[in-house]
């Protein structure tokens, strides 16, 4: 208890050494976190939009559906099973879907296409379908008896708004698809993969369609951004039928995104790594002109009987601290830099936005508020002053007095 | 001298094996004239049938009704009655095409023949078996290979291999066909490495349209178990002239 008396008023003896060195953890701990909240944001953003479009970040199927994509592996809509799920208070939409592969044809145009059975009114409120419209309309209703082509599968078949498109499938127990169907809108979607072949359909035209009535191939489920996600799914398994169902995450559903994302976060953490060896050595450097300027007090201590390795805990405790209040008012400054950027997301004007729009990703640079990023950054900093902190110690039991005394 | 006895030889060779070659020749004859009775006994001139179909998966079955028409070999068509949201749709074959009028999107496709060897509206049929299986007596080189009882009835058993210009899938048919009234009663469908693919049964013999037939063949494919395709005969009228002219895309829309 003494010891750690006279470390915490040692530190306050000579003020602008001290405030110097919190001063540089200070820094190290902002930059750490903000720069990663960065980077989380700006995946965490993508992973949205792209979820939002696709997968949604779990999927519920019926079993084995995943395996063999066949509308026979689709499951009866379940109001219940709905109601629980929004029970979640992280689950934010759910978008029941019927997924099919066809042939769509116009004229003498034939394409092989992805038919989305959608929902028009959930959909629209999770990734603003109805805003990407170039040509038309958007679908209204689930009853709504016209479909919404990708643009780009619109100008491979030639056709327009308000022709007339026919679709030849395989429906539900072998039964045929086949339908006609006003084409209502054309869609601009960022995935030129989607852009190219997806045809989306009320989805009770779709089960119709399909001999499927009632009948769903998948639940989409939307998250919270921060969301951890294999957590959610242990819960969401945890409320449905093990027989019945499975529950796939969007990183077992479009693995490449995922890898994607992995390489590309190695990137980022490459440069943080140099971050963390600039902090150090900052940190080292206030550290080594301390014991150079107390080279002398540190001697006499010494000589009139002070163990070595007391002092060398003392200083220890010194550097402990400071790194603490450094770390401390590093995070409320963090705190206070991303929720600002959090409420006020940076947005990207000319050339950028196009290349980003034309991605599919909003160009925006959100930052992430998940609290693992403050807690990991700021124990890495407090981890490296720590093992800085032995340095002093070092030289303490090193030190001969005499020389010490006459330096 | 020489000479004169290497001849004798040969002749006496060629006399000895000619009797045995023409035996082998008739049995072979015989064999195909079996393959021509059992079929034209199934077949008739024309025909015109009304027939279920059932498709049974281990999770799930199906039934679809419908009516056929054919004459000879090359022409059929098929126009399916139930259920409701299939009705309407035809098949016609002629000659060596198939075309398929779906009523739902008014289009006629005709079937390429990359589509040939896919399932048949779900079945275990494919639309191969639609166009080809007319021609198991001229496209095939049939050989007897002894007789078996099939539940209980003595059958030929004869073997099938598809001759080299004939477009067909399987390496050999075997066909079992009943001796007294001339009706395959079973069929083995073999595949280009010699592994059986496809069971055909024909059960239920009855006397419809003035003639036996086997009202209720079944088809199990091998290699999936728990799956079959039934077709049963509801009725059957044999031998009523149909002109050609009903066997065309035009009245393939027009049927009701």
């Amino acid at each position: 208890m003494m010891l750690l008396k006279l470390a915490w008023l040692n530190i306050w003896r000579n003020k602008r050494r001290t405030f110097i060195t919190t001063t540089s953890v200070f820094f190290a701990v902002l930059l750490a976190v903000t720069t990663r909240s960065m980077t989380d944001g700006v995946y965490e953003n993508m992973i949205h939009n792209i979820v939002s479009f696709s997968s949604g970040y779990l999927q519920i199927h019926q079993n084995g559906y995943w395996d063999e994509q066949s509308i026979d592996n689709s499951f009866e809509v379940d109001d219940q099973l709905y109601q629980e799920l929004l029970k979640n208070p992280k689950v934010t939409h759910i978008m029941p879907r019927l997924e099919t592969f066809a042939l769509a044809s116009y004229s003498e145009k034939t394409k092989g296409v992805l038919i989305l059975g959608i929902d028009p009114t959930k959909e629209k409120e999770v990734n603003n379908l109805h805003e990407k419209i170039i040509e038309g309309q958007y679908i209204e209703t689930v009853n709504d008896n016209a479909v919404v082509l990708g643009e780009g599968l619109a100008s491979q078949l030639k056709l327009r708004v308000n022709d007339t498109l026919v679709l030849l499938g395989q429906g539900y127990h072998a039964s045929s698809a086949a339908a006609k169907f006003k084409v209502k809108g054309i869609i601009k979607l960022g995935s030129p993969d989607l852009n190219n072949r997806v045809i989306y359909m009320p989805i009770k035209r779709a089960q119709y369609m399909h001999g499927a009535e009632n009948r769903l191939t998948a639940i989409s489920i939307m998250l919270d951004k921060t969301t951890n996600l294999e957590k959610l799914k242990a819960s969401v398994q945890v409320v449905l039928d093990a027989e019945m169902y499975e529950v796939m995450t969007w990183k077992e559903m479009l693995p490449e995104m995922d890898q994607f994302i992995e390489a590309d976060s190695t990137g980022h953490y490459i440069i943080i790594g140099i971050l963390y060896f600039l902090i150090s050595f900052g940190l080292f450097g206030t550290l080594m002109m301390m014991i150079f300027e107390r080279k002398h007090e540190l001697g006499i201590l010494i000589a009139i009987g002070m163990k070595k390795h007391l002092l060398a805990l003392i200083l220890m405790l010194e550097s402990i601290m400071i790194a603490l209040i450094g770390c401390f008012a590093g995070i409320l400054g963090g705190m206070l830099v991303v929720n600002w950027f959090v409420k006020h997301p940076v947005h990207f004007t000319g050339e950028l936005k196009d290349i980003y729009e034309n991605y599919g990703i909003e160009s925006i640079i959100y930052f992430s508020s998940s609290e693992n990023i403050f807690i990991v950054q700021t124990l890495i900093v407090l981890l490296l002053s720590i093992l800085l902190a032995f340095y002093p110690g070092f030289v303490v039991m090193k030190l001969r007095p005499v020389e010490a005394i006459n330096s | 001298m020489k000479k004169s006895q290497f001849l004798k030889f040969i002749i006496c060779i060629i006399i000895f094996t000619m009797p045995l070659t023409t035996a082998f020749g008739q049995q072979d004859l015989s064999a195909k004239g079996i393959v021509k009775k059992a079929e034209d006994n199934m077949r008739g001139k024309t025909s015109q049938a009304d027939i279920t179909i059932k498709i049974i998966r281990p999770t799930w079955r199906r039934e679809m009704n419908m009516k056929t028409w054919s004459k000879g070999d090359d022409y059929s068509l098929i126009m399916i009655t139930a259920p409701a949201k299939e009705k309407g749709i035809v098949f016609l074959k002629r000659i060596k095409e198939v075309w398929n009028w779906i009523p739902s999107i008014e289009r006629t496709i005709k079937l390429p023949p990359s589509m040939m060897s896919q399932s048949w509206m779900g079945t275990d049929f494919t639309n191969d078996d639609l166009v080809k299986e007319a021609s198991s007596v001229v496209d095939y080189n049939h050989k007897h290979l002894g007789n078996e009882a099939i539940s209980g009835k003595d059958c030929y058993k004869i073997e099938m291999i598809p001759k080299p210009s004939a477009a067909i899938i399987w390496e050999k048919v075997i066909v079992w066909i009943d001796t007294t009234d001339f009706l395959q009663l079973k069929a083995e469908f073999y595949d280009e490495d010699g592994a059986l693919v496809n069971i055909m049964n024909s059960t239920t013999i009855k006397e419809i349209g003035g003639r036996k037939i086997t009202s209720k063949i079944e088809m199990f494919p091998v290699d999936k178990e728990g799956n079959s395709t039934v077709i049963i005969y509801n009725d059957i009228i044999f031998d009523t002239p149909i002109n050609d002219n009903f066997f065309t895309t035009r009245n393939m829309k027009q049927l009701k």
